[in-house]
């Protein structure tokens, strides 16, 4: 291997690249915008969602009741006449909960030697991640209008009380956990498919071989096609730091060097996914149609967004064999609990081997083909 | 029949016979719905199971022992590690050993008596969905615990109080033990058939013209709507099997059937469909080579699922997000499939997202015209 050749053949590749606007656009605009878009998706958050009442009692207590849930923002309530027209609300998914106040509430409520007023509560279980969101709030706040409701004040409370503190992020905002899980998702997906389609395409278009008729070896080649990829990707890594912290305000907590670091190396163990699959594909929708297989485990089984403790157990040790768990695994570590070396050493091992495993393999094979 | 309907129909014929060629693409339409049906009907919840959490319990009775065996029967937790106090907590949170720690106070049985008990919750916020959702489960059971029962064994009893004002009874329509297997069941078809249509049109379309046979088809007496048209149809009939294979795949895998009616179903495809096809066909008239083709559609089909709440609902998403999600017809085509696969719904209640997938069809068409007449001409 000559290093001035390769050095030419780098540059090369750098001045085609930077020749193509579409090529240069996907490679800074997509993982921004992706960035951005991931960002804002997940909400722990519960605001604004449509709540159908059917009061049959129509007192001072029920109106109280509702006024009670509006002026909470949880729930923004709106009544019905018929019992018909809130079922059609919850199918038609206008409404995400229902309440039914029955003709008796304001009566039972007042006579304390009564059975407790029953109300009933519905949700619209199709959307289960928001009715399992919404059914705390909506219990919680019956409960604490109804102690105010009756007479005497409210009554001793049965239960215990439990007050919650979330650490490293106390208003448990979404935004933080996304940006980092973004970082695995560029670098898995976004490398792999573009690593895996420009070497499909240099090959089909025949550059490889009129490079071949040069003295360069393939390997030279090859790696004169990778190392600008990943400088670009490596890049894309500060780039897509300094957008969460200035337009999302999330910064790493940790040492933004040792992402850095971790990012360079995961880049270059996507870089020889992509080579991997690209010796196999004999056009590019092959390759990407591969890249796609691939990515969907990365995507759904990493713990991207899906926690990996919710996947039954032979899954969960199965996740442990993608790169990209270790690597989400890392990025969250790093951005959003400042861990360092000292405790993420288990997870930087496994993801070094996986490395030179793939690496090991991807250099075999620039060797073997043209 | 019209000489437009014979060309369609010719092109249509010619478009089935390289389908069944393309050997990659028929592997990719058995194994997408496959795999798609075992990820979501098995592996993948948004519920958090088999939650590590840790207890610090400088109480050391009965009751917070109860305590600790109630959160540990909700059936969401691991066993729970016993924490020395604070700064072992905070570095098993830290890192990311346990993912909760509740910490029971001393004079927690004093409080008790009181009528205040109190205990802390800490949380690894670094995951925030799970940290929200371990956070309000613990504090449902702790409220639930009887806590004058526990105490009654030294006291004397005193008159029982009602536990709450109101007795508020709940349940969950449609999915009553509030599976994400049903969440994610409802909508896989539109999520198959988003990744499809833009492969099939937007690449193909392209691929036609780098390969020169664009030009033939044109030599021939065909017009370019024709073509056009031809190459929807075979792409439509794809869609249809995609979504019959969906919908018997998670019937007879997972028992879980569509509850309203497949007519509505399959009507409303239709739109959606062609509102995806007609993407593809817009980014073949952007993109120079299929390369650029695939690289388009990707970032038109990631949004679609990000956005359009298959996976996370959107309904929780900051406005501006969540009306921008209203752009990709996977929006509207998961809410008309949720209507009639999990609510029941017949054709009246899906009007509306049916309306919008064909108002963005119309739009589509218009654009494509406009993009395509300068090459055509």
């Amino acid at each position: 291997m000559s290093w001035r050749r390769l050095r030419t053949l780098v540059v090369r590749e750098m001045r085609a690249t930077l020749r193509d606007p579409f090529t240069l656009t996907i490679l800074i605009a997509v993982p921004l915008v992706a960035l951005l878009a991931f960002g804002f998706v997940l909400s722990t958050e519960v605001k604004g969602l449509r709540l159908v009442v059917l009061d049959g009692s129509e007192t001072p207590a029920s109106r109280r009741l509702l006024a009670d849930l509006a002026a909470h923002g949880t729930f923004v309530p709106r009544r019905v006449a018929t019992r018909a027209a809130l079922e059609r609300a919850l199918v038609d998914g206008t409404a995400s909960a229902g309440l039914v106040i029955p003709a008796d509430f304001a009566r039972t409520l007042a006579r304390p030697e009564d059975p407790r007023p029953q109300v009933q509560l519905l949700y619209d279980g199709a959307e289960a991640v928001l009715a399992g969101n919404a059914e705390v709030y909506l219990q919680a706040l019956v409960e604490a209008s109804g102690a105010t409701l009756v007479r005497g004040g409210p009554p001793a409370s049965a239960g215990v009380r439990v007050m919650p503190r979330a650490l490293f992020n106390p208003r448990l905002d979404g935004k933080p956990f996304m940006v980092a899980g973004t970082f695995g998702f560029v670098l898995s997906f976004l490398t792999i498919l573009i690593t895996a389609v420009s070497i499909v395409n240099e090959r089909l278009a025949g550059t490889f071989e009129q490079l071949q008729v040069t003295p360069a070896t393939s390997v030279e080649i090859l790696l004169g096609k990778l190392l600008p990829l990943g400088a670009m990707f490596t890049l894309d890594v500060v780039l897509m730091m300094l957008t969460a912290g200035i337009v999302l305000g999330v910064w790493p907590r940790g040492s933004a060097l040792l992402l850095v670091a971790v990012s360079a190396y995961y880049v270059s163990i996507s870089l020889a996914a992509g080579l991997l699959i690209s010796g196999t594909s004999a056009t590019a929708n092959e390759a990407v149609q591969k890249t796609v297989l691939v990515s969907i485990p990365l995507v759904q089984l990493s713990g991207f967004i899906f926690p990996v403790r919710s996947m039954p157990a032979a899954v969960q040790w199965a996740t442990t064999l993608f790169p990209a768990t270790h690597y989400i695994a890392l990025a969250r570590g790093i951005y959003l609990r400042a861990e360092g070396v000292a405790t993420l050493w288990p997870e930087l091992a496994a993801l070094l081997a996986f490395g030179v495993v793939l690496i090991g393999f991807a250099l075999r094979a620039m060797g073997r083909r043209p | 029949m019209s000489r437009f309907w014979r060309n369609v129909l010719a092109v249509g014929y010619r478009e089935a016979r390289v389908m069944l060629h393309d050997q990659a693409f028929l592997i990719a339409l058995l194994v997408q719905p496959a795999i798609m049906l075992g990820l979501y009907g098995g592996v993948i919840s948004t519920q958090p199971a088999n939650v590590p959490w840790g207890i610090v319990d400088r109480s050391q009775t009965a009751l917070s022992r109860r305590l600790v065996e109630d959160v540990q029967a909700s059936g969401y937790f691991l066993r729970p590690r016993r924490v020395a106090g604070y700064s072992e907590a905070h570095a098993l949170l830290r890192r990311g050993t346990l993912l909760a720690v509740l910490v029971i106070p001393g004079d927690f049985r004093r409080a008790a008596e009181r009528g205040r008990p109190r205990v802390q919750l800490l949380l690894d916020g670094s995951d925030p969905l799970a940290a929200a959702r371990v956070g309000s489960y613990v504090a449902q059971v702790a409220a639930n615990v009887d806590v004058r029962r526990e105490l009654r064994a030294s006291r004397p009893p005193r008159p029982p109080a009602r536990a709450g004002a109101i007795d508020a009874r709940q349940r969950f329509w449609f999915n009553p033990t509030l599976r994400d297997r049903d969440f994610f069941l409802a909508t896989i078809a539109g999520m198959l058939l988003t990744n499809i249509s833009l492969s099939l049109t937007g690449a193909s379309l392209v691929g036609e013209r780098e390969m020169g046979t664009y030009e033939f088809l044109l030599s021939l007496p065909t017009s370019a709507l024709e073509i056009v048209l031809g190459k929807l149809l075979p792409a439509v009939a794809v869609a249809y099997v995609l979504l019959l294979a969906a919908l018997l795949g998670s019937g007879l895998c997972y028992g879980f059937w569509p509850a309203g009616s497949w007519l509505a179903l399959f009507v409303v495809t239709l739109p959606f469909m062609l509102a995806s096809l007609s993407v593809g066909v817009l980014v073949s008239t952007f993109a120079r080579t299929s390369a650029q083709a695939i690289f388009l559609s990707t970032f038109f089909i990631l949004p679609s699922f990000v956005l359009s709440g298959v996976g996370l609902p959107y309904q929780l998403m900051p406005h501006g997000v969540r009306e921008l999600g209203g752009l990709f017809p996977l929006r509207w085509y998961q809410i008309a499939s949720r209507r009639i696969i999990e609510r029941g719904a017949g054709g009246a209640e899906v009007v509306v997202p049916t309306l919008m997938l064909v108002l963005f069809f119309a739009a589509m068409l218009v654009v494509v015209r406009w993009r395509m007449k300068p090459r055509l001409g």
